[in-house]
């Protein structure tokens, strides 16, 4: 259940400089979401953008998707300034985003019929990726006929199938029960280490963000500014697949009250 | 109500727990189809109950059964399907070409904010102009031809129609959208394979809703200005004092309109049946 990490050259895959979002609100204020913003997000890591609500991380992904533009600040993905949503990053929605009039099959094939891949390399990508979120018994259901937990596996393979280079994940079981959640965090996880992603997550749990992270960007709220990175040293470069492993290696316990703690300080600046 | 029929009541209570009155409890099916039954026997039976009553004079009230004798005649002496297939054919025509305009005009207003800024204060503006304050205008224009009742009828739907497709495209979840986009998509290929189909049901049951308000200015078409169809036959039978056609020509209305829901909810079945199953 341990896998090597492959985080062996620090590429910086993803760059936020300087980024700042600003959004009109009612009476021609101006309410300041993200402020001054910078870290970079290495290839092959798993980066996860936790922090309280109001802490802008959502947004910061949004603007990593290229559907929001920052209001000051510039994003690069390998070196090439993001504008605009593009195929180079895909996402995975909080909310259930399966296309309901399309079959399972459909769905995950979806990105790659706008890109024009070949029909041959389609198929078996489609079956390749079905198979490996599991679904092969259910190609030919509809969403509705699927449980959330399904849903959002077909919703990672589709992103999964277009080839990405970087996967963009906004709490991506937020909606799903605590069983589904750690089974989906597992299998995601199997996943990312077998098909050498780059992965940003947003999450507010923060069991599960200790336990996809290779390192953590923790956001403080109103603004949203990065408050501390913590890499997760307590692992030991290893990618720890399994929870109650991962609960028992010495360090957990520690890392996971101080991240606790920073939550409670950012709650009592609230009031 | 006497007691002993309250104590039986009682006991059936206490040993079934039924009840007529229970907040958002289901019926069986047998009772309900039990019930709706015996609403339509209790309203056919007053009715006849006031006609063998003579509440009124029996040539302002038939009875059912006289109702249903002059649809018979209609249908063998007086050539009434030709009427019924006039007003089919009103109904159907004007309702289509509201629908040509209406299904792409309100999933570009839904869609694009810079459409809705540009159409929507003039169509808001026109859903409160009542359709029948066109008639004078429009029978000078057009004379008291079909394409007169047409335009009535298309004026009648089309604004609603197109507010309505436009709400429905409004309320499509933005990360359908989003999904395409950060897919690759580009925006005539989120129009066609995510916005299009996605509101598609959406477009029947809008329709479905009209459909039913189309009626209503038929009948208003037909009774200002026509020589065929339900409600020029309803005009007819007005002159001769017939009030059995009159009845029979409501009936029909409201028989074809429930036709056409059915056989929308049938199409709705068939064309998106990836709605119908539930988990």
């Amino acid at each position: 259940m341990i896998a090597d990490n492959p985080q062996q050259k620090s590429h910086s895959k993803l760059l936020l400089e300087q980024v700042s979002k600003e959004y009109p609100i009612s009476g021609g204020d101006r309410l300041l979401a993200v402020s001054d913003v910078s870290f970079d997000v290495i290839e092959n890591e798993v980066c996860v953008l936790l922090g309280p609500s109001g802490c802008g991380k959502s947004t910061i992904l949004h603007m990593m998707a290229g559907l929001n533009d920052p209001t000051a600040g510039r994003l690069t993905l390998d070196g090439r300034e993001i504008h605009g949503p593009s195929r180079d990053r895909g996402m995975v929605f909080q909310g259930y985003t399966s296309f309901p009039w399309l079959t399972v099959e459909q769905n995950v094939e979806y990105g790659m019929r706008l890109n024009k891949v070949p029909p041959a390399e389609r198929r078996q990508r489609v079956d390749f990726f079905i198979d490996r979120v599991n679904l092969t018994r259910f190609r030919k259901a509809y969403p509705k006929q699927l449980s959330g937990g399904m849903k959002q596996r077909v919703a990672i393979a589709r992103m999964l199938a277009n080839a990405p280079e970087i996967s963009l994940m906004d709490e991506p079981f937020g909606a799903l029960d605590a069983e589904t959640r750690w089974h989906m965090q597992e299998l995601l996880l199997d996943i990312i280490d077998d098909s050498q992603m780059t992965v940003v997550m947003v999450t507010h749990d923060i069991p599960e963000a200790l336990f996809l992270a290779d390192r953590i960007v923790f956001l403080s709220s109103h603004p949203g500014r990065i408050k501390e990175i913590l890499t997760m040293d307590f692992k030991q470069g290893r990618r720890i697949t399994n929870k109650e492993e991962l609960i028992e290696t010495p360090g957990y316990i520690e890392i996971e009250r101080e991240i606790l703690h920073m939550m409670r300080e950012e709650a009592s600046d609230e009031e | 109500m006497t007691a002993p029929v309250t104590t039986q009541a009682g006991q059936s209570v206490a040993v079934s727990k039924r009840r007529w009155f229970e907040f958002n409890k289901p019926i069986t099916p047998a009772s309900a189809i039990w019930l709706a039954l015996s609403a339509w026997v209790a309203f056919f039976g007053l009715w006849e109950f006031a006609v063998l009553m003579e509440v009124t004079n029996a040539v302002l009230l038939p009875g059912p059964v006289t109702v249903l004798t002059s649809f018979v005649e209609l249908f063998t002496e007086k050539n009434y399907l030709a009427d019924i297939g006039m007003s089919l054919y009103r109904v159907l025509a004007s309702f289509t070409l509201a629908c040509l305009l209406a299904v792409p005009l309100g999933i570009l207003m839904g869609t694009f904010r810079s459409v809705e800024a540009f159409f929507n204060p003039l169509v808001s503006a026109f859903r409160y102009l009542p359709a029948p304050s066109f008639i004078p205008l429009l029978l000078m224009w057009l004379g008291a031809g079909e394409s007169q009742k047409l335009a009535l009828l298309f004026l009648g739907v089309v604004w609603f129609l197109i507010t309505l497709i436009m709400d429905y495209a409004k309320s499509l979840p933005a990360d359908y959208i989003n999904t395409a986009l950060t897919l690759g998509g580009n925006r005539r290929q989120v129009l066609w394979t995510v916005v299009v189909p996605a509101m598609l049901p959406n477009v029947l049951i809008a329709m479905r809703q009209m459909l039913a308000v189309s009626w209503t200015y038929l009948v208003i078409a037909e009774i200002v200005a026509a020589d065929s169809g339900i409600g020029a036959m309803m005009m007819r039978a007005k002159r001769f004092v017939h009030i059995d056609e009159i009845m029979a020509g409501i009936v029909t209305i409201g028989l074809l309109g429930l036709l056409f829901d059915i056989l929308l909810r049938a199409a709705q079945r068939l064309l998106f049946p990836y709605l119908e199953t539930k988990e």
